[in-house]
């Protein structure tokens, strides 16, 4: 493959023209007493009343000389208040000029990439990312909405139609797409070639889709009702939950279900005057902690046991837990958002979906990605090469830590990243290179690290997954 | 990779998307404007003319005291109208201020934040999400559920629900084989159109001629040939060929097989048509000519994407072996009296002999969020794309390769480890596969 240049200077411009924005807010203030059409309409009204006087005296009188006299004299207020009128749209259109001006001064125009669509034709997927974006953002109406106007608007509806079986029968292949892709694609370019057959897939597992949509909707209801219980300080729900998927959620290495039982403890522990729970000694207040953490806490001692003894020695503390170590363990504000927050991550996993919407984490980094792929549009359209058609960008478009959620690596010999193609190799000395890069090094069988002094067989390189 | 540098807020490139958002409005007020000064033109000249007759007819007599009052409710009928019509203009013009009031304030709202680390950075990049989400809406005709996330999310100023449901109309219109609103557009926007170099008008003429010619009926192609003569031939220079293929098409029936006439009949044209006004339409009111959720998209995925996202060993597969261990741990949990916890979940079935054992043996990275191009939402629709360009290695510190090929971070093995149960110092465990390995086995990695 061919190596690309390193892109040179990350910030396009250090010095940000902060006050673009803002300068075009201070213009747009003054502009709002800029002349405006409305000024207009009261001048016409002048001229209304000057005919409907005119119109009285003539009409009254009925004789020709007042009639020719009211005529005579009506010419020239008419004539005045016409121009009036005409000065009028004068300023307005001029006021529109200013601002017409302020907008290019301060927000000046920079075309976008627009001679290729890498997404045309692929509406139904976007329409599917939608579709469930909507539904996590718990925008249940919105969504069911949209679902059924993007089905009534031929056959892209099916794909919403996939969400669920996607989410549920994991034995689909992954692979098998495509196929898809280019019936749709047909629909666009067809009629030149064949017979139009317009919107003929429509019915396509019509009846199905509504009903999968609400399969997704109801279990995102679940976990916004569980939210909600939790914002009122009702653990009872989600622990419910993260009992019944303890299995997996162990599996993930997360502690959410304990977390959810320490801060259940903690609660109860606090009595009814904070938990406003039901003033009952043997299921609240310090007695009703201890009978819970009897009952519960069994199950966890193998993986947690140190925070359980932390727990009941808080207990000698209870009348002055405030200045005592164990304070922080007892403040519970934060908890509540902490075990909201990792609860939404969980949920959001176990259906294979990430916590955060895939649709927003990936617009915002188009936002951000984008000043450099203009500049790299630009630069190129003499060449008229799509930069949409290779494997990988030719330019390097920086994200912040948190949008990386793979692990990358790159040769420091060959400066390409590994793919399952060219994996990462480890040699004996523990550095690391592609297997291109160690294949090309090799003389014979052996070879030396390019990184220290020393040599290695190839057959003593091992693959490792990252 | 220096990370600061990547979360600053490029101010000066941060908003490229929003263009429009701004030259819109301003686009619509210069159109709102010209239709007032267009109303006014008209009106004024004919109010002017047949006052100065009225009155020069009423000195020399000829016209009577009874004309002159019929002539005076003529004129202020006119006026009424115009007044009608400038009031209606007067009303819009104040809506496009305030919404251009509305979107700057939006847009420098911005000004305040200087890394995409801030958390009101996200909130307005929500906004931002939902705008090139009803944007994207409009621009299929999916005016209900623009309407609805636009209402739901009070920010029916920064979307431009009214110029698309216009759009949509005249394309609907065309898409059911009928051109006078498609015409009259063309009428109001004669000028702007014409400096565009714009085919519309002769295309939409030329359909209405095929379209007497397709009856097949001897009146209604006399009457064609009328239209022909009429609004075809004044092309001539502008489009000899389509002209003269127009002639020709008389001596054709719909059903002919010849080209270029089977192409001129075929139904597809209204299609086409249909898109040339949408083409024409965004072009006029400088809108890209396609949705801004595809470019921001395209872009996104692409930086977003990398190798490991459509291997085969992706999280997506993973995802599937989870959910098959899931349903049977489900059931087993069922079963075996899994307290008051849980649903009525899974039948009490005996346990799936294949997914039982290693029951942990199915897990993604440890309590980290699915990638959102490996999440299901985006996964296909990204496979279109490139991946991103990297120059530099993004890994964790530490790395430890375990037995079985796999490496990860010192940290997260201690963290897995504990987390897990495991007694501490001496063993990790594998947070994929789940295998337990003792630390001596355990080979530092360097990534230079």
């Amino acid at each position: 493959m061919q190596q690309f240049p390193p892109a040179r200077g990350t910030g396009i411009s250090a010095q940000a023209n902060m006050s673009g924005m803002e300068s075009l807010q201070h213009d747009l203030a003054r502009m709002s007493r800029a002349p405006r059409l409305s000024a207009a309409v009261d001048n016409v009204d002048k001229i209304i009343e000057l005919l409907s006087a005119a119109r009285e005296q003539v009409a009254g009188a009925l004789d020709p000389h007042t009639a020719s006299l009211t005529m005579t004299k009506l010419q020239n207020p008419i004539k005045v208040a016409f121009d009036s009128v005409n000065d009028n749209l004068k300023e307005v259109s001029s006021a529109h000029k200013k601002l017409g001006k302020a907008l290019d001064k301060s927000f000046p125009l920079k075309p976008l990439p627009a001679d290729h669509d890498a997404m045309e034709g692929h509406e139904p997927l976007i329409d599917r990312a939608i579709a469930m974006h909507l539904l996590r953002e718990g925008q249940f109406s919105v969504a069911s909405t949209f679902v059924s106007e993007a089905l009534s608007d031929g056959g892209s509806g099916r794909y919403v139609a996939d969400v669920e079986t996607e989410m549920t029968d994991h034995t689909m292949d992954v692979e098998d797409d495509g196929d898809d892709d280019l019936a749709q694609e047909v629909n666009i370019t067809s009629y030149t070639t064949s017979p139009m057959s317009p919107s003929s897939s429509i019915s396509d597992g019509h009846p199905l889709t509504s009903l999968q949509s609400d399969k997704l909707q109801a279990k995102f209801a679940q976990m916004y009702s569980i939210l909600q219980d939790l914002k009122s300080r009702n653990l009872v729900p989600a622990i419910e939950w993260a009992r019944y998927n303890s299995a997996e959620l162990e599996a993930r290495g997360s502690n959410l279900e304990f977390e959810l039982s320490k801060l259940q403890f903690v609660w109860l522990f606090k009595g009814p005057q904070v938990n406003g729970l039901p003033d009952d000694p043997f299921s609240n207040g310090r007695l009703g902690a201890l009978a819970y953490a009897r009952q519960h806490f069994a199950r966890f001692q193998g993986r947690h046991l140190r925070e359980i003894q932390q727990l009941a020695s808080a207990m000698v503390f209870a009348p002055n837990l405030a200045a005592s170590p164990y304070n922080s363990i007892f403040a519970t504000d934060d908890a509540f958002t902490d075990v909201a927050a990792s609860f939404t991550r969980e949920f959001c996993s176990l259906l294979g979906l990430s916590a955060e919407s895939p649709l927003y984490i990936a617009v915002t980094a188009g936002a951000l990605a984008l000043p450099r792929l203009i500049k790299y549009t630009t630069a190129t359209r003499e060449k008229g090469t799509a930069w949409t058609t290779d494997n990988e960008l030719p330019f390097e478009t920086p994200l912040p830590e948190r949008m990386l959620y793979h692990s990358i690596f790159v040769c420091p010999v060959s400066k390409e990243q590994t793919t399952e193609e060219n994996p990462p190799m480890m040699i004996p000395c523990g550095h690391v290179l592609a297997k291109e890069t160690l294949t090309k090094l090799c003389k014979g069988t052996r070879f030396k690290c390019p990184y220290c002094p020393s040599e290695g067989q190839l057959k003593d390189a091992r693959q490792i997954i990252l | 990779m220096a990370d600061l540098e990547a979360s600053k807020i490029n101010h000066e490139n941060h908003l490229l998307l929003d263009q429009p958002l701004l030259r819109l409005p301003y686009e619509l007020l210069r159109k709102n404007f010209r239709s007032a000064h267009f109303t006014f033109e008209k009106e004024s000249t004919f109010v002017k003319n047949l006052l100065k007759e009225t009155a020069t007819g009423s000195l020399n007599g000829r016209t009577s005291p009874e004309d002159v009052v019929k002539n005076l409710d003529i004129m202020l009928t006119r006026m009424r109208g115009m007044k009608r019509k400038l009031s209606t203009y007067a009303d819009d013009e104040n809506k496009l201020y305030r919404q251009l009031d509305a979107r700057v304030s939006h847009l420098s709202e911005l000004s305040d934040m200087h890394s995409v680390e801030d958390v009101k950075y996200e909130t307005w990049s929500r906004k931002r999400l939902d705008r090139l989400l009803v944007d994207y809406m409009l621009r299929h005709g999916h005016t209900q559920s623009a309407v609805s996330l636009s209402t739901e999310r009070d920010m029916r100023d920064l979307v431009d629900i009214d110029i698309f449901v216009q759009m949509d109309k005249i394309k609907q219109s065309l898409l059911d084989h009928k051109v006078s609103d498609a015409l009259s557009w063309c009428t109001e926007n004669k000028k702007e159109l014409r400096r565009n170099g714009s085919n519309l008008e002769f295309m939409l003429r030329c359909q209405q001629y095929i379209e007497m010619m397709r009856t097949g009926d001897q009146t209604r192609m006399i009457e064609a040939i009328g239209h022909a003569r009429k609004y075809l031939a004044p092309y001539n220079d502008t489009y000899p060929v389509e002209v003269g293929q127009m002639a020709g098409l008389l001596a054709y029936r719909e059903t002919t097989e010849l080209e270029p006439y089977r192409s001129w009949y075929h139904p597809g044209r209204w299609t086409d048509l249909a898109n040339i006004f949408v083409e024409e339409h965004n072009k006029l009111l400088g809108l890209p000519s396609f949705p801004l959720l595809h470019t921001a998209l395209s872009s996104g995925l692409s930086a977003l994407k990398t190798p490991a996202c459509h291997a085969s060993h992706s999280a997506q597969s993973r995802n599937n072996r989870l959910t098959r261990a899931t349903r049977a741990t489900r059931a087993a949990l069922s079963s075996g009296g899994g307290g008051g916890g849980g649903g009525n979940g899974g039948n009490a079935t005996v346990n799936d002999p294949t997914t039982t054992g290693s029951s942990h043996h199915s897990t993604s990275s440890l309590t980290t969020s699915v990638c959102p191009i490996c999440s299901t939402e985006l996964n296909k629709l990204a496979r279109n794309v490139p991946y991103a360009h990297h120059s530099k290695s993004h890994v964790e510190h530490d790395l430890m390769l375990l037995p079985n090929g796999r490496v990860y971070g010192k940290e997260r093995l201690e963290e897995y480890a504990k987390k897990s149960g495991l007694p501490p110092a001496g063993q990790v465990k594998d947070l994929v596969t789940g295998d337990v390995y003792t630390v001596d086995k355990l080979k530092k990695v360097f990534i230079t």
